[in-house]
C-alpha cells in the first residue's frame, strides 16, 4: 500500500517534531540558544531567529519558504552568539539538508568546531521559488501564500492562484539527494531526528544538458543577460555559507584588485570570481539566488560548476567530513586536464 | 487618454531625456525610453528606486587623459546641462527627490552633479491608487496622491488619466500640450474617491514622531544586538532606499592607454569597507553597530540636521530584506523602549 503524503501535512509534521526536540534541548539545558526559522512578516519570507526560552519555541515554523542557510550565523559566529565571560554558547540549529552540508564542510575548511553545536535535523521537502512565483504573478500583490495539499497557493486582493508544488519547487531541491543532513560517525552524539540521504534521487546532472548544448557565444550571452540588472548589494554572496572570507577578493583596496562599478564586465568578473571559489564548496542550498532582491539566478553557474568537480575529482561538499576537498588538497597525479580544454 | 503616453514621449523626446517605467529582466525599472510601447503603466512601483536616474549606481564624475606622467586633459561631463522627464513616479519617490536635493546641496561644497541633473528634471508624478501592504507614507506626512514635490501631477482614473500644474514649470509644459482636454465634473469626483480610498488602504501606522528623541539617548541600548542579530550585512536595504546616498569615490587608472577616469558608485553603511580606517580600527565592526547607523541616520540624524525624516515610507526595505528584518517591527520594537521606561516611573 502506498501512503501519499501531501507537503502540507509534511510541513506539518516537520514542525512539530522539531519544536519537541527544541522545547527537550533547552529544557535539558543542552543548549543555550536555538537558531531557526520563524513565520515572515511579508508573505514569500521566513525570518531567520534565535530562540533562548522554552516559551519561545512555539515562534519556531517550518514552511517551503525557509531559503536562509543559517549556517551562514557560526560562521563566523555572529556576536550574540558568544558570551562575553563563557565564550561560544552551546547552539541549537535547524538542519535542513544544505545547512548540515555546509556545517560539514566548514568543519572540513576548518570555520568550525562542532562541539558545541547540535544539529537538530530535519527531512526537507524543498523551497518555493519564490522568484518565480513572484514572475508568475507579476505587477499584483501577493498578501499571502501557504502551501495546501500539494498546492502552493497564492492570494492577493483580487486574485487567487495556485501553483503545483512540484513544478515550482527550487531546480536544485528538486535534485537534492541530501534532505536531511548526512550523518558523520564521530558527530553520531549532535544528532537529533531523522536523517538520511535520499538515494531513490538519481543526480546526473540532466538539467544542465540543454545549457551545454548551446554554443560558446549563447553561453556567454545567457551569463551576461542573467547579470545585468545586478546592483551590486551583494546579498548572494553576504547568504552563502561558504562566503565567510574576512576580507572578499572584491573588496580588496590596498590595491584595488577589482572594480565594483556596475558596468557589465564587471559585474561578470565578480560572479564568476565569486563562482570560481565556491567549485567544489557550494552546498547547492540556493540561498543566493532566494535572497537577490533583483531576481538573479546563479544556480546554473554553480551547478556546472558542481558537475565539473563531481567528474573530475568524484567529490560533493559537505557530505564525508573525512575526504579532503579537491581546491584544499595538492596531488602529484592530478591529471589537470582543464587546462588544455577549451570550453 | 491613457492611450496618448506615445503622443507625450513624440512631442518632448527630442527636447528631453524620457525616462518612464519599463520592464527590464521582469523588473520594473525606471529608464530612458527608446521605444514608447515599451513604457508600462501598470504597476506598484519599481524595486531598485529611480533615485538612479538623479544619483545613478555608477557615476563617471570626469575622465582624463595624461602623457603617461601627467595629467595632460581633463574630460568634463556635457550630459549635465540636458533636460529629463521624469515620468510615472510614486508621491514617496518624488518626496525622496527633495531629501536627496537637500543632502547633496548641504554645507559649503554642493554637488554639482547631482543638483544640476535635478534642476533640469520634471516630475510628472502618479498618485498611488493601490499602495502595497507594506507602505507606510501616511506616517512619515506623506499620502499616496501627495503632489506637493511634483511638477505635473496625474491622477489615474482607469482609461484616462487627470492631470494637474503643481510648479510653473510644470504649468508652462501643460500649456504646450495642446491636445490635452479639460476635466469634468465627474473625473474630478472620481479623483477624489480614490484619494481616499487610497488613505484609507493604507494599513500600516507607524509612530515616528519624537522618535529621534527616543534614539538619541539610547545608543547603546541593548535593543541594538536584538535588532541586528538576523542581519547578513548585505546592502539591499539601503541599495533600495530612495534616500539612501552613500557614495564610494574611486580613481582608474588605465596605463596602456594613457588615460584614468574618477567615479562613484553606491556604499552603504552595512558594508565591511564603509568606517574602515587606515589603521585597521573600524568604529561599526559588526551588524550590531551598522544596523544602528542606518536607524539612527534616518530616523535620529536627518531629524536634527535637516528638520525632516530621512524616510519616505515606500516600504522596499520591508519587501525585499533577504531575512526579513522588517523595519515596521524595528521601529515597534525601538518604541517599547519609551513605554518600558514611561511604565517605570508611573510605578
Amino acid at each position: 500500500m502506498v501512503i501519499s503524503v501531501s507537503i502540507e501535512s509534511e510541513n506539518r509534521d516537520i514542525e512539530n517534531s522539531m519544536k519537541e526536540t527544541a522545547r527537550a534541548l533547552l529544557k535539558e539545558k543542552k543548549v543555550d540558544v536555538i537558531i531557526g526559522y520563524s513565520k515572515g512578516t511579508v508573505p514569500l519570507s521566513s525570518a531567520p531567529i534565535l530562540i533562548r526560552n522554552v516559551d519561545e519555541v512555539e515562534r519556531l515554523v517550518w514552511n517551503n519558504l525557509c531559503y536562509i542557510n543559517l549556517a551562514k550565523y557560526l560562521v563566523p559566529r555572529i556576536p550574540q552568539l558568544i558570551d562575553p565571560e563563557k565564550g561560544d554558547l552551546n547552539v541549537g540549529i535547524i538542519t535542513k539538508g544544505c545547512v548540515g552540508r555546509a556545517l560539514i564542510h566548514l568543519r572540513t575548511e576548518n570555520q568550525i568546531n562542532l562541539e558545541n553545536v547540535i544539529m537538530i535535523g530535519i527531512p526537507c521537502n524543498g523551497i518555493i521559488n519564490r522568484k518565480k512565483i513572484e514572475k508568475e504573478i507579476g505587477e499584483n500583490e501577493i498578501l499571502e501564500l501557504f502551501t495546501s495539499g500539494n498546492e502552493i497557493i497564492v492570494k492577493g486582493k483580487d486574485f487567487e492562484k495556485k501553483f503545483s508544488f512540484e513544478d515550482y519547487v527550487n531546480e536544485l531541491c528538486k535534485v537534492c539527494k541530501i534532505k536531511a543532513p548526512p550523518k558523520i560517525k564521530e558527530l553520531q552524539g549532535s544528532y537529533v531526528g531523522e536523517c538520511q540521504e535520499v538515494s531513490s534521487i538519481d543526480d546526473n546532472f540532466e538539467d544542465l544538458t540543454e545549457f551545454e548544448s548551446k554554443p560558446t557565444v549563447e553561453k556567454w550571452n545567457y551569463i551576461k543577460d542573467t547579470l545585468q540588472t545586478c546592483t551590486r548589494c551583494y546579498a548572494c554572496r553576504e547568504a552563502c555559507p561558504m562566503c565567510y572570507c574576512k576580507l572578499c577578493f572584491v573588496d580588496q583596496n590596498k590595491p584595488i584588485w577589482f572594480q565594483k562599478t556596475t558596468e557589465i564586465s564587471d559585474i561578470i568578473s565578480f560572479h564568476l570570481v565569486r563562482a570560481m571559489h565556491l567549485a567544489g564548496r557550494c552546498v547547492a542550498c540556493g540561498a543566493c539566488s532566494s535572497v537577490c532582491p533583483v531576481g538573479i539566478d546563479l544556480n546554473l553557474i554553480n551547478r556546472k560548476l558542481e558537475k565539473i568537480v563531481k567528474e573530475r575529482f568524484d567529490f560533493t561538499s559537505g557530505i564525508d567530513a573525512s575526504k579532503m576537498p579537491p581546491m584544499m588538497e595538492y596531488s602529484m597525479d592530478d591529471a589537470e586536464e582543464f587546462m588544455l580544454e577549451e570550453d | 487618454m491613457k492611450s496618448e503616453i506615445g503622443k507625450l514621449y513624440i512631442e518632448l523626446n527630442e527636447e528631453f531625456n524620457f525616462y518612464a517605467p519599463i520592464k527590464v529582466k521582469g523588473n520594473l525599472e525606471f529608464k530612458k525610453i527608446l521605444n514608447p510601447d515599451d513604457i508600462v503603466l501598470d504597476y506598484y512601483n519599481s524595486k531598485v528606486p529611480p533615485k538612479e536616474i538623479l544619483f545613478p549606481k555608477t557615476d563617471i564624475l570626469f575622465e582624463y587623459k595624461t602623457d603617461g606622467k601627467n595629467v595632460t586633459e581633463i574630460i568634463e561631463r556635457t550630459d549635465l546641462d540636458e533636460k529629463n522627464i521624469i515620468f510615472g513616479i510614486r508621491p514617496c519617490d518624488a518626496h525622496s527627490f527633495v531629501i536627496l536635493e537637500t543632502f547633496f546641496a548641504f554645507g559649503d561644497v554642493e554637488d554639482e552633479i547631482f543638483l544640476k541633473k535635478r534642476a533640469n528634471s520634471l516630475i510628472i508624478g502618479i498618485g498611488c491608487n493601490t499602495p502595497r501592504s507594506t507602505c507606510f507614507c501616511t506616517s512619515i506626512e506623506g499620502h499616496p496622491f501627495m503632489k506637493d514635490d511634483m511638477d505635473i501631477f496625474l491622477v489615474d482614473l482607469g482609461e484616462k488619466y487627470l492631470v494637474e500644474g503643481i510648479s510653473e514649470k510644470g504649468k508652462e509644459l501643460m500649456s504646450r500640450l495642446k491636445w490635452l482636454s479639460d476635466a469634468d465634473r465627474k473625473d474630478i469626483k472620481k479623483a477624489r474617491e480614490l484619494y481616499e480610498q487610497a488613505e484609507h488602504s493604507i494599513e500600516t501606522k507607524l509612530d515616528l514622531k519624537d522618535i529621534n528623541k527616543i534614539l538619541d539617548p539610547h545608543f547603546e541600548h541593548p535593543i541594538w544586538a536584538e535588532i541586528s542579530d538576523i542581519c547578513i550585512g548585505c546592502g539591499t536595504c539601503s541599495f533600495l532606499c530612495p534616500t539612501c546616498t552613500c557614495f564610494d569615490v574611486i580613481d582608474e587608472m588605465d596605463q596602456y592607454h594613457n588615460k584614468g577616469r574618477r567615479f562613484r558608485i553606491w556604499d552603504t553603511c552595512q558594508f565591511c569597507l564603509y568606517t574602515l580606517h587606515t589603521s585597521g580600527h573600524n568604529p561599526r565592526d559588526s551588524c550590531i553597530e551598522r544596523c544602528r547607523n542606518r536607524i539612527l541616520h534616518k530616523f535620529c540624524y536627518y531629524p536634527e540636521n535637516y528638520n525632516m525624516l530621512g524616510c519616505v515610507g515606500c516600504g522596499r526595505c520591508i519587501q525585499l530584506c533577504p531575512v526579513n528584518n522588517d523595519l515596521r517591527v524595528i521601529i515597534e520594537k525601538l518604541n517599547s523602549i519609551k513605554t518600558k521606561k514611561e511604565e517605570k516611573v508611573s510605578a
